[in-house]
C-alpha cells in the first residue's frame, strides 16, 4: 500500500515537473498556473445563482472544454434563498456535495473564519497573467480575511441609480447628486399612475441595502476602520428621514414589503420612474422596453453600496486543481473580456476600460459609471455575523418606515443590535 | 435466549428500533445539541448546561415571536372551523354536483405552502396585484403588509389554503352521525338552530377536538407564508417561531441556541394540545 503512494507520489512530482518544462504555448495565460490544461481532469460540481450572470458563465463552458478537454463542469442553478444552506451542508458534509462555489460578500468573513474556503493566494501567485490588481481595491478587500486571498471576484452587483432617461428629459431633470435632488426629482415625476421612485422597504437585507446608499450621500458610515459600529450617528437620522420622506411622498402606495422583485416589476411595467438597485439590471431593462429608455447613474452622494460574487474554493473539495483551473480561465483577463461582452457584470477594471466591450457591450458610459461606482463603494458588513448585522440593522430601519419607532430610537436601536451582534 | 423475550416484545422489535432511529435519535441529538454552545462557524463545542434556555428568556425577539405565534395559531383555527363548519353543514345539504363542488373546495389544500405564499405576496400588492385593483372599484384601499394588518393578512392566507381541511375532516363526520337523534328532534318540533346547538354540536365534538387539534399542531409550523410575504416585517410584526429558529440556525449560525428554542417551542405545544385535548374529549354525561 505504502509502495502504492510512493510510486503514485514521484509520478505526480514527475508530471509536474514536465509541465513546468512545457508550459510556454497554448493557454499558459489562463491555464491552472505550472501545470498544462491537459493534465487537469476531473469532474467540478458548482452551485451557482438563478440569474442572467449564470446563463452567460454556461454558454461559456463549450470554450473552456476545448482548452481543458478533461475537466467537465457541472453548474446547478438555485434561488439565492436556498444556496447558503445547501453551501453550509455541503461544508460540514463528509462526501462534500460541490467542488467550488460562489460566495456572496456577506458570507465570506463567516466561511473563511470557520476553516471552510481553501486560501488562494498560492494558486493566484502561480496563475500567469492573473493580474489580481486589476480588481477595484473595494473588491479585493472583501476577498481578503486576516491578509490571506479566499475569493476571486466573480460579479458585482454594486447598486446605482436606475432611471427612465425619456422621463427626465421630459421633465428636464439631471441624475440626481444629492439627497434632496433625489427627493425633488421624485416628486416631480409622481404621477397618478407611475410613482417617482420605487423602492424596498422589506425588512431586513433590503432595506439596508437601499437605505446605507442614503446613509453613505448624507456623510454617514456603518463601521470605523476597526470595525467598531458607527451607526449611531446624525448624519444616520438625517438619512432615515430623508428615506421615510421620499417613500411617502413618492413610492408606491402600501409598499412596504416590497424587496427587488416588485420594484423591478413595477419600473418595467412604467409603474415607477427610477430606483435603486444592481447596475447590471440596466441591459435587461432596456432589452425588455425594446429601446434605450433606461439609464443609470451613480448613486446620489456618489459612494454606493457595493455587493458581490465570488468564486471560491471549500476546503473539503473534492477537486480543487480543477475547480482552479476553471476559476483562472474564466477570471482571467482575456476571457473577463468575453464574458462582459456576452452581457455579464464586470468586475476587472481592464474590462471595464476596453473599447471593444464599450462598443460590443453597452456603451461607454455604463461601464465607466459601473468603475466609477465600484472604486469607492463600500459593503453593507465586513467581519463575523455580517449576516445576522444586517438582518438585525434591516428590522430596526422597517420599524421606523412602518411608524412602530421614531426615527431617532430605530437608529439607537439599530446601532446598539449590530455592536451586540458583532461581539457575540 | 431469544425465547425469554415475550413474543409481544418481539413482534414490537422491529417498530422500536424504526422509531428509535427516524424519531429518538434526531430529537436526542438536538435536545444534546441545545445544551452546548455550537455553532456552525466555530469547530470547538463546549457544553454549556442550561445557558441556551435561560438566555431565551431574556431574548426579547423570541418572545415576540412565540406572542405572533400564538396569536396566528388562535386567530387562524378558531376562523378556519367556524368557516369550515358552515361550509360543511352546507355541502351536506347539497344535492347535486357534489364530487364537483367538493374536490373543487379542496384545491388549496394541494398546492404547495410556499406557492401559496408567494402567489398572495403578489396578488396583494398595491400596484400589480389583482385584490387591490378589484377593491379600488370600490373606493378601498387595505395596507395588507402593513404594521396593523400584516400578521391577520397571513391569518387569512393560512384561512385560505387550510379551511377546506376542516371542512374535509368535519363533513366526514357529519355524515357519519346517527340519523335518529336528528328524526327525534325533528319530531319534537326543534328549531334549525336548537337541532344544531343541542344535537349537532354535541355529537360532533370529538371530530371537532380532533380537526382542531391537528389544525393547531400544523398552525404552529408557521413558516412558508412569513418567508414569503413578510420576512418577519414590519419590523418584528410577523415573526413567527419557526421563522426565528430558522433565522438563528440557519442564518446566523447558531445551531445550539435554535436547538433550545425549537425545544421550548415543543414543550409549549405539548402543554396546549393536552389541554385541548383535555378540553375537548371530555365526555358530557348529559348527552349519552
Amino acid at each position: 500500500m505504502q509502495r502504492w503512494m510512493a510510486l503514485i507520489a514521484a509520478l505526480l512530482a514527475v508530471l509536474a515537473l514536465a509541465a513546468c518544462g512545457g508550459g510556454d504555448d497554448e493557454g499558459t495565460d489562463t491555464a491552472a498556473g505550472t501545470t498544462e490544461p491537459a493534465q487537469v481532469e476531473g469532474t467540478v460540481r458548482v452551485i451557482m445563482e438563478e440569474v442572467p450572470d449564470t446563463d452567460v458563465v454556461e454558454d461559456m463552458l463549450p470554450a473552456f472544454k476545448k482548452q481543458y478537454p478533461n475537466v467537465d463542469v457541472e453548474i446547478e442553478a438555485l434561488p439565492y434563498d436556498q444556496m447558503r444552506d445547501r453551501i453550509v451542508s455541503s461544508f460540514l458534509a463528509s462526501k462534500p456535495t460541490y467542488d467550488l462555489i460562489i460566495v456572496d460578500n456577506p458570507w465570506m468573513y463567516d466561511f473563511a473564519e470557520g476553516g471552510f474556503l481553501e486560501p488562494l493566494d498560492d494558486r493566484i501567485d502561480a496563475t500567469k497573467g492573473f493580474d489580481f490588481e486589476d480588481y477595484s481595491a473595494p473588491l479585493r478587500e472583501i476577498a481578503t480575511v486576516d491578509g490571506q486571498v479566499y475569493g476571486v471576484p466573480f460579479y458585482n452587483y454594486a447598486l446605482a441609480l436606475v432611471y427612465r432617461k425619456d422621463l427626465y428629459d421630459k421633465a428636464g431633470l439631471k441624475p440626481p447628486t444629492t439627497l434632496d435632488e433625489l427627493q425633488q426629482a421624485a416628486a416631480k415625476l409622481t404621477t397618478d399612475g407611475r410613482a417617482g421612485i420605487a423602492m424596498q422597504p422589506q425588512t431586513g437585507y433590503k432595506i439596508f441595502e437601499e437605505w446605507a446608499n442614503y446613509l453613505f450621500a448624507a456623510g454617514g458610515s456603518i463601521q470605523d476602520d476597526e470595525g467598531n459600529v458607527t451607526l449611531d450617528s446624525p448624519e444616520a437620522r438625517e438619512a432615515l428621514q430623508k428615506y421615510i420622506d421620499i417613500y411617502q411622498e413618492s413610492a408606491p402606495e402600501n409598499s412596504l414589503n416590497w424587496a427587488f422583485d416588485e420594484s423591478i416589476r413595477a419600473v418595467s411595467s412604467d409603474k415607477a420612474a427610477q430606483l435603486l438597485s444592481y447596475n447590471w439590471m440596466l441591459p435587461t431593462l432596456n432589452r425588455e422596453a425594446g429601446d434605450d429608455r433606461f439609464a443609470i447613474a451613480e448613486v446620489p452622494g456618489g459612494k454606493a453600496v457595493l455587493g458581490a460574487w465570488y468564486w471560491s474554493i471549500p476546503a473539503n473539495s473534492a477537486n480543487p486543481d480543477a475547480a482552479w483551473s476553471f476559476i483562472s480561465w474564466l477570471g482571467s483577463p482575456e476571457h473577463e473580456r468575453e464574458r462582459v461582452i456576452a452581457g455579464g457584470a464586470p468586475v476587472r477594471n481592464s474590462a471595464l476600460d476596453d473599447e471593444e466591450v464599450w462598443q460590443k457591450g453597452f456603451g461607454r458610459d455604463y461601464y465607466q459609471t459601473v468603475k466609477a461606482a465600484l472604486e469607492d463603494a463600500e459593503p453593507l458588513a465586513n467581519g463575523p455575523n455580517a449576516e445576522e448585522m444586517i438582518t438585525v440593522v434591516g428590522e430596526e430601519l422597517n420599524a421606523a418606515v412602518a411608524g412602530q419607532k421614531s426615527v431617532d430610537q430605530a437608529i439607537t436601536d439599530a446601532a446598539k443590535r449590530a455592536q451586540e451582534t458583532l461581539d457575540q | 435466549m431469544l425465547d425469554r423475550i415475550p413474543l409481544g416484545a418481539r413482534f414490537l422489535a422491529p417498530l422500536l428500533v424504526l422509531v428509535g432511529l427516524v424519531v429518538a435519535y434526531p430529537l436526542g441529538y438536538s435536545l444534546w445539541l441545545s445544551l452546548t454552545s455550537r455553532t456552525i462557524t466555530q469547530r470547538e463545542t463546549e457544553f454549556v448546561g442550561l445557558d441556551q434556555y435561560t438566555g431565551l428568556l431574556s431574548d426579547g425577539e423570541f418572545g415576540t415571536a412565540m406572542r405572533n405565534t400564538l396569536v396566528f395559531v388562535v386567530l387562524a383555527v378558531t376562523i378556519e372551523l367556524v368557516l369550515g363548519l358552515l361550509l360543511a353543514l352546507a355541502l351536506q345539504r347539497q344535492e347535486r354536483v357534489r364530487n364537483l363542488t367538493r374536490s373543487f373546495l379542496l384545491t388549496p389544500m394541494f398546492v404547495t405552502p410556499i406557492a401559496v405564499g408567494l402567489m398572495f405576496r403578489f396578488l396583494l400588492n398595491q400596484q400589480l396585484g389583482a385584490i387591490p385593483q378589484l377593491l379600488d372599484v370600490f373606493g378601498i384601499t387595505i395596507d395588507f403588509f402593513g404594521s396593523s394588518l400584516a400578521l391577520i393578512t397571513i391569518v387569512f392566507i393560512d384561512v385560505w389554503q387550510w379551511t377546506p381541511f376542516m371542512v374535509l375532516l368535519l363533513l366526514a363526520g357529519l355524515e357519519s352521525l346517527p340519523r335518529q337523534p336528528f328524526e327525534a328532534a325533528r319530531i319534537d318540533g326543534a328549531s334549525t338552530w336548537m337541532t344544531f346547538r343541542r344535537v349537532t354540536l354535541p355529537l360532533l365534538r370529538p371530530v371537532i377536538g380532533i380537526a382542531v387539534l391537528l389544525r393547531a399542531l400544523d398552525a404552529f409550523k408557521i413558516f412558508e407564508y412569513v418567508f414569503a410575504t413578510t420576512r418577519g416585517g414590519p419590523g418584528d410584526a410577523t415573526i413567527t417561531a419557526q421563522f426565528e429558529i430558522y433565522r438563528t440556525g440557519f442564518q446566523f449560525f447558531r445551531l445550539a441556541e435554535a436547538a433550545a428554542m425549537a425545544f421550548v417551542l415543543v414543550g409549549i405545544v405539548l402543554l396546549l394540545s393536552i389541554a385541548l385535548y383535555r378540553l375537548l374529549m371530555r365526555q358530557e354525561p348529559a348527552t349519552r
